[in-house]
């Protein structure tokens, strides 16, 4: 939806815009499925001037057919790969993040999950020498440990205080669950309709900017028992590629092993497969 | 193809309530530039919004422009990390794996069953928070909120006698002399502000009324809630209580950051049941889990008492040993010609 708003078109007058809107037409939509010749009189406005600022809106505001064979060729000119920096997992989701995309894990507290993101701005950041936004919302980015990954890859403090530099490649969320679940449930469903719009940002900025966006997610348990990413239905199609953390469990009390496992469980890419990994691996490559 | 090659800023992205936001929307209000050329009443009508929240919707709109790209580099979150000491616990082992001591401007959760030492460990914080920063501490004020009537004075007054004994046996130049006269057994006391929240309501309410308390109160490095699971312990209907407890988690995370705070809550043990096995986890529920930035399990092993760090994004799961003698929360002596207490101030 659209507001018609004076000067939005040549014609489009600040009076037409009072008059359309005492004639119950307040946005581009409804001015273009409206009756323009019934609209024209109501306006005292004449018919070939509404039907000349109707094409002008049309042409502002529909979408343009594309050629599968012109999509194809954008994709290849314009998609990047981004590598995560830890080889399993790059092959997991099928060599690592798409530019234009968002990709998302989701585990439950301790799986891993700020580490892979971690791991994912510092490889960006110094082995692409790109740079990555991180939107922290959960107080859980620690500087620190971003350097001890750091210093895996290279014991020059020089280096160390300037990677990045380059253009924004990557944008991680970490994590939006954290944010979204508070609002959502309860009588209103102001939160549901939030949660869409950040999905909505989300997803025209990866394309946009042509950047990949990472985000995170809670887990719940289903009926069974079993472990489903968070924030219901309706989020589950926003991310192109889905990503389940968890503790490998051993011990019957809270586990202190520090092996996590990596299931793929949504891709247009890949089948599903699932791998494991420890976090002290991932500084070992680090 | 068409592609809007500038970002617009959206509505939703204004800090306002949710349901104007919803209005805004639905009254076909996508992007701030869509609010701009616009007076209250003409917005307040075309909304459905009454004009006071019309006037606050186009302030929002105007003032949100110069707020935009604010932020900071890793390597400025490196300096303000460094800048910022820990608080230490006098159990030095413990400091050690945490690098220092509990961090400020994060939430750390203890966890553990009832009598291991989840209290004595916030009432030693509370007193080692205000250790003068020429000993090494960072000298701040305290909130205590008690939710399960096990703040005892008596205790408080015991842990800070042994600090302020230890401290006045490290003197070694005037300065520090300087700052003995003022740290004492009363001024300790006098710098922790108690509050005691009887169920999950008054808990909530305190918490909103906190903000204004902190801009008072600048000097205010750590809050601790002892406990958060203790007011949610009877709660029928569970995913209202999630809902609740996921609010009080964001709004815990944004008094860490903003007022440079170190957030120390603790929370019970329940078993669960799963596949057959009972398994010891914390109280509250998974979701929960993700609030803490660090979790901190405490438990005993046969006459032995350990804390585990089980969560945290920056230290690797350890186990120390620990013990509670009648000066506070300390290390085991290794080895019998070790002296109590620790050397970490
Ligand atoms: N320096 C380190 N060395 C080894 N392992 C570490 C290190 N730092 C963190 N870890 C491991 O990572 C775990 C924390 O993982 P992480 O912070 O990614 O959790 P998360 O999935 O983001 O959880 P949440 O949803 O609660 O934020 C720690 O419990 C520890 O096992
Ligand atoms: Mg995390």
């Amino acid at each position: 939806m659209v507001v018609l708003r004076e000067g939005m078109c040549p014609g489009l007058s600040e009076d037409l815009v009072r008059d359309l809107r005492a004639a119950g037409v307040k946005t581009v939509e409804e001015l273009v499925s409206s009756d323009i010749e019934g609209l024209a009189q109501k306006c005292s406005v004449s018919y070939k001037a509404l039907f000349a600022i109707r094409r002008v809106l049309l042409a502002q505001h529909t979408a343009f057919p594309v050629s599968g064979a012109d999509l194809y060729e954008e994709l290849l000119s314009s998609t990047a790969i981004l590598s995560t920096g830890n080889p399993s997992l790059d092959k997991l989701l099928d060599s690592g993040l798409y530019t234009g995309e968002i990709t998302e894990l989701s585990g439950g507290p301790g799986s891993g999950k700020s580490q892979v993101c971690f791991g994912v701005a510092v490889h960006i950041s110094y082995h692409l020498k790109q740079s990555v936004i991180y939107i922290d919302t959960t107080g859980g980015l620690t500087a620190s440990r971003l350097l001890q990954m750091l210093k895996a890859e290279t014991s020059n403090t020089e280096e160390q205080a300037s990677v990045g530099g380059g253009s924004v490649k990557a944008v991680i969320v970490d994590s939006v669950s954290a944010v979204i679940s508070p609002l959502l449930g309860g009588k209103q469903n102001e939160g549901m309709s939030l949660m869409i719009q950040v999905a909505g940002v989300l997803k025209t900025m990866a394309k946009d900017f042509n950047v990949a966006a990472l985000v995170t997610n809670h887990v719940t348990r289903g009926g069974n028992g079993e472990v489903l990413p968070g924030l219901g239905a309706s989020w589950s199609h926003i991310p192109r590629t889905r990503i389940l953390l968890e503790r490998v469990e051993r011990a019957v009390s809270i586990s202190c092993s520090s092996l996590r496992s990596a299931t793929l469980i949504k891709s247009s890419r890949q089948v599903q497969a699932a791998l494991t990994f420890t976090s002290s691996a991932a500084i070992a490559q680090y | 193809m068409t592609m809007k090659m500038k970002m617009q800023r959206t509505v939703t992205g204004l800090s306002l309530s949710p349901s104007v936001k919803v209005k805004l929307v639905s009254a076909g209000f996508q992007f701030t530039a869509d609010l701009l050329n616009l007076k209250p009443l003409q917005l307040s009508k075309e909304a459905g919004l009454s004009q006071q929240e019309a006037l606050e919707v186009l302030q929002a709109a105007r003032t949100d422009g110069d707020r935009a790209g604010a932020g900071l580099t890793a390597l400025e979150l490196l300096q303000q990390e460094d800048d910022i000491r820990s608080i230490v616990t006098f159990c030095s082992q413990l400091d050690t794996v945490l690098g220092g001591g509990l961090p400020v401007g994060k939430i750390t959760e203890v966890c553990g069953a009832p009598g291991v030492g989840k209290t004595q460990l916030c009432l030693q914080l509370a007193v080692d928070v205000q250790v003068p920063p020429c000993f090494g501490g960072i000298g701040g004020q305290v909130i205590y909120i008690d939710t399960e009537g096990s703040f005892l004075v008596q205790r408080v007054v015991d842990v800070a006698t042994a600090v302020v004994r230890h401290c006045s046996q490290l003197v070694e130049d005037d300065e520090q002399q300087i700052a003995m006269t003022a740290f004492t057994v009363e001024s300790i006391l006098s710098n922790i502000f108690l509050v005691r929240c009887h169920d999950y309501v008054e808990l909530l309410a305190e918490l909103h009324l906190l903000l204004d308390f902190l801009s008072n109160h600048p000097k205010v490095r750590l809050l601790v809630i002892d406990s958060v699971a203790f007011p949610f312990r009877q709660f029928d209907n569970l995913s209202q209580r999630s809902r609740l407890l996921n609010g009080i988690a964001q709004q815990l995370i944004t008094l860490a950051t903003k007022h440079c705070i170190s957030v120390v809550i603790t929370n019970q043990m329940t078993t669960r049941l799963r596949g057959g096995q009972s398994q010891l986890v914390p109280a509250l529920g998974e979701s929960w889990g993700h609030a803490p930035t660090i979790r901190l399990h405490l438990y005993w092993e046969k006459s032995q008492r350990l804390a585990t760090i089980f969560k945290s994004p920056g230290h690797m799961d350890t186990t120390v040993q620990y013990q509670i003698t009648s000066d506070g929360f300390r290390d085991v002596e290794l080895a019998a010609t070790k002296e109590t207490g620790s050397n970490c101030c």
